[in-house]
């Protein structure tokens, strides 16, 4: 990725000084980390740590294996609102695993078209369906209220955590 | 690579200046449809901002095989009984409620536009950019709250009627606000007579909010806010008159509206057509006896053309609103003709209210059979459209099917209306949930009753469950159709559907459901039957179930007991089996306990189907069940049981009839045998002389012999 950032700046350069500025902050000075660790799970001693099918395939099989947890367009080139985006899904990701509280079984899928956010999740049946309309429609409004705009949950729901569990490791 | 990106970007820049610029120079040419070459645009039609979604909704029909887009899709959460349809949609609704509640009352957090940095911020307040109303809080007015001219003219025009209140009184009441707010205040009180409206942001409490029928009575308030506001208007301009009698019309205050309305005449005062409109409607409050009050109305109606008032809709509505309520009679019937006439010749159409009205005048449910309806469905089906105009359109199309159902009894009429609510979005002319469920109840009923079989049930595979799901009654009616057209499969499907829709405990509804399937079971394919014979099993072991539950848990109304007829339909529906290890014999033998243990409500009405199946368990060896039939008989005090007993003792003993009987007269040799041979012996001497043949210890420990051996088999 560094090298790549790198080369970029090297190719641009003799056609003028039209993005360098913006280019400038993408060189990483962290260690390179993203290949090896983020987005993997440890196997355990017991091999009994369970994963979800979403967790069991490693982030260079997104697009192959599995699909993406934010659908936006903000990260494309020339997106807008990207820090917000990212932001404002990690505060929705937040609050659905806080009001739902124990009951996500899943990631929290985030899709967003025109001015519509629709958030998708695997919900455990642990309490009646009254609760959980309850919590769909305080969620929707409440969210909705928040990000000025409307918000569409669609739940789906499976009888224990077990149902969504891949593998063990 | 990366170099030669700029240049498309550059084009694509150009291409899009060339395309705004045509675009400007495209709006204002079709202004005129001529032109010079003889190319004629179209004229520019001008569009809302929904235009485009409406249009894709409508190519959207109604869907009746998933449930109602407001529950959500998933197995777990999609509702399959009224209780649950209701208690769903409204717990989502208190849901978002609880939401506008934390938002209203922490105002403050909600308070700028999603994570900008704090210098961006504009005001302190609310900086969401663009600002859209329904996501602002709402503000909230106390005691101490310091209010403007500006707040009242906002609770005024979002009809918040407790609010608009306290800030009138935070300002001072009548002396520090302005004339022309104080007239649009007392409009408000008016409309809504000083009461909070249900809001309009809910609309599923106002959709399943029971329905509550308007009071016929004067609920005016004398002397409250709004009189006190019209006392203080001066002078009293037309609008103000307007308002307050419509009021006290509204609300069926007629003498005080009428007083006003000569005080307004003679102070020159012009009033409008919706005064008169409502006055038309207050007349019965007014006079009494229906010569005075056709007298009153004529004269009012002079009275407008007098003024120069043309009429509109609403004054033949509220005319033939008056008339329905004055009762019926030829007399009334013919003026409601007349006054729609002369409406027509003036080019006023009458809509969905007044055919409600004149429907109510018509076909009254003990008056001979009218059928206006079809000359009003031929009239509705030759408009474009039909728009609801005042809150009583919504009454037509419950009341049309109503007509169909009790009066007409016609199921023809019935689709055509149904095809017409179906068109377009007249959907929404349904009303409510109460009126919808009504609604369907009429068709439902009048689809079972009149329509050919073929068409019910397709009619019932559109609708149940997720239209509309079938209230007892009209169950009862289903099961009564399906019986007579001999449905056996979907017979053993409506107890499933009964166990779905939450109704399966009541007694007298299952009874009728095993009869049904009892009397149609013979000519069923064998596939058939043992669908119905698993659903009489089930029944069984459901009000089992309901039973022991009752019994853990102390339930405030008690479950109803299954019948004796109910279970002598099940025994007889399980025991139509000719292997022994059949588990429907299990089935059997606990109905035949149950009944013993008199568990059960009354006698069975077919006794001979125990003796028959005493028979028949006999035949197959389970001579256990046999014997509790035969006793059960007896003890019941049944003719059959003499001949049963001697017949199922013949076949288990495997001697002719007349040999058991002498066997039986003479009591010799009874003691070698089986126990339930000896149990059966008891209850022919039961029947025969009403005591048994051994004294109570035997039998009781024979009784028990019985249960052990048919346990052992």
């Amino acid at each position: 990725m560094n090298t790549s950032a790198l080369r970029l700046v090297q190719l641009q350069n003799p056609l003028g000084n039209l993005l360098s500025p913006a280019l400038a902050s993408q060189i990483h000075t962290s260690s390179p980390l993203c290949r090896v660790v983020s987005g993997k799970y440890r196997i355990t001693k017991k091999r009994d740590r369970p994963l979800t099918y979403e967790m069991a395939n490693p982030p260079h099989y997104i697009a192959h294996r599995k699909s993406w947890n934010s659908w936006n367009t903000s990260n494309l080139k020339d997106g807008l609102r990207r820090s917000e985006t990212a932001v404002e899904d990690e505060f929705i990701r937040r609050f659905m695993t806080g009001t739902w509280h124990g009951l996500v079984c899943s990631e929290v899928i985030i899709k967003r078209q025109f001015n519509h956010i629709r958030v998708a999740a695997i919900i455990r049946r642990a309490v009646s369906p009254t609760k959980m309309y309850f919590l769909l429609g305080y969620t929707e409004e409440l969210l909705a209220n928040w990000l000025q705009c409307p918000v569409t949950l669609e739940i789906q729901t499976v009888d224990s955590f077990q149902d969504v569990v891949f593998k063990y490791i | 690579m990366y170099s030669n990106i700029n240049l498309p970007r550059q084009w694509s820049r150009l291409s899009y200046i060339y395309r705004t610029l045509t675009t400007l120079e495209g709006q204002t040419l079709p202004q005129s449809t001529k032109s010079s070459d003889g190319i004629s645009p179209p004229p520019r039609i001008p569009r809302g901002p929904t235009d485009i979604l409406q249009a894709l909704a409508a190519t959207v029909g109604p869907d009746p095989t998933a449930a109602h887009y407001k529950y959500h899709d998933d197995p777990y959460l999609i509702p399959l009984s009224n209780f649950r349809k209701r208690s769903y949609a409204l717990s989502a609704e208190a849901g978002r409620k609880a939401a506008a509640w934390i938002r209203d009352e922490h105002a403050e957090l909600f308070n700028t536009r999603e994570w900008d940095p704090p210098g961006k911020m504009k005001t302190p307040y609310f900086n969401a950019d663009p600002h859209i109303d329904a996501f602002a809080p709402k503000p909230l007015y106390n005691d101490e709250s310091k209010v403007t001219e500006e707040d009242l003219k906002y609770t005024i025009n979002n009809a918040l009627l407790e609010d608009s209140l306290k800030i009138f009184q935070l300002l001072g009441g009548t002396s520090g606000v302005n004339e022309e707010l104080r007239i649009a205040f007392l409009q408000l009180l008016c409309f809504y007579n000083e009461k909070e409206p249900d809001s309009m942001e809910w609309l599923e409490e106002r959709w399943f909010s029971a329905n509550i029928r308007e009071r016929q009575a004067a609920t005016w308030k004398l002397g409250g806010l709004a009189d006190k506001i019209f006392e203080s208007l001066e002078p009293k301009t037309s609008e103000a008159y307007c308002c307050i009698i419509q009021g006290m019309a509204k609300y069926y205050q007629a003498e005080r509206a009428y007083v006003l309305t000569q005080e307004a005449k003679d102070n020159g005062i012009k009033l409008s057509t919706s005064v008169y409109n409502s006055l038309l409607g207050c007349i019965g409050f007014l006079k009494e006896g229906t010569a005075l009050r056709t007298e009153t109305l004529k004269s009012l109606l002079v009275e407008m053309e007098e003024q120069g008032i043309s009429p509109n809709n609403e004054t033949l509505t509220s005319c033939l609103r008056s008339i329905s309520a004055w009762g019926g009679g030829k007399m009334l019937q013919q003026l409601a003709l007349q006054i729609v006439a002369e409406f027509k010749k003036l080019g006023i159409e009458p809509g969905l209210s007044a055919y409600y009205y004149l429907l109510c005048l018509f076909c009254k449910e003990r008056g001979p059979r009218v059928d206006i309806l079809s000359g009003i469905l031929n009239d509705l089906e030759k408009r474009e459209s039909l728009e609801p105009k005042e809150p009583t359109d919504t009454n037509f199309f419950i009341t049309a099917m109503g007509v169909c159902s009790d009066h007409l009894q016609d199921i023809n009429l019935a689709e055509r209306l149904h095809a017409l609510l179906m068109k377009d979005d007249n959907y929404k002319l349904v009303g409510d949930a109460y009126k919808e469920s009504i609604y369907y109840r009429h068709f439902v009923t009048v689809a079972c009753r009149h329509a050919p079989f073929e068409r019910t049930t397709q009619l019932l595979d559109m609708l149940v469950p997720n239209v509309y799901v079938p209230e007892p009654t009209v169950m009862e009616e289903i099961i009564k159709t399906l019986e007579v057209g001999g449905a056996g499969d979907r017979l053993a499907q409506v107890w499933s559907q009964l166990v779905v829709f939450g109704i399966a405990k009541r007694a007298k509804l299952v009874e009728r459901l095993l009869s049904a399937m009892c009397s149609c079971y013979q000519y069923q394919e064998n596939e058939v039957k043992e669908k119905m014979r698993a659903a009489a099993a089930d029944v069984l072991r459901y009000s089992q179930l309901a039973e022991d539950k009752e019994e853990t848990k102390d339930l405030r109304s008690p479950t109803q007991k299954l019948s004796a007829t109910t279970l002598s339909n099940i025994i007889e529906l399980c025991s139509d089996t000719q292997d022994k290890s059949d588990p429907n014999w299990d089935t059997v033998s606990e109905a035949l306990q149950k009944l013993r243990r008199s568990e059960a409500v009354g006698v069975p009405n077919k006794p001979q189907v125990l003796a028959d199946v005493a028979q028949k368990a006999a035949t197959v060896g389970k001579a256990g069940i046999a014997a509790v039939a035969v006793t059960y008989l007896a003890e019941c005090g049944f003719e059959e049981a003499i001949s049963a007993s001697t017949q199922v003792l013949g076949v288990m003993l495997n001697r002719p009839q007349e040999e058991v009987k002498q066997l039986l007269q003479e009591r010799q040799g009874l003691d070698s045998l089986h126990p339930s041979a000896l149990a059966i012996a008891d209850a022919y001497h039961l029947a025969k002389t009403g005591a048994p043949a051994q004294d109570l210890d035997t039998s009781t420990s024979s009784e028990s012999d019985s249960e052990s051996s048919s346990e052992d088999e």
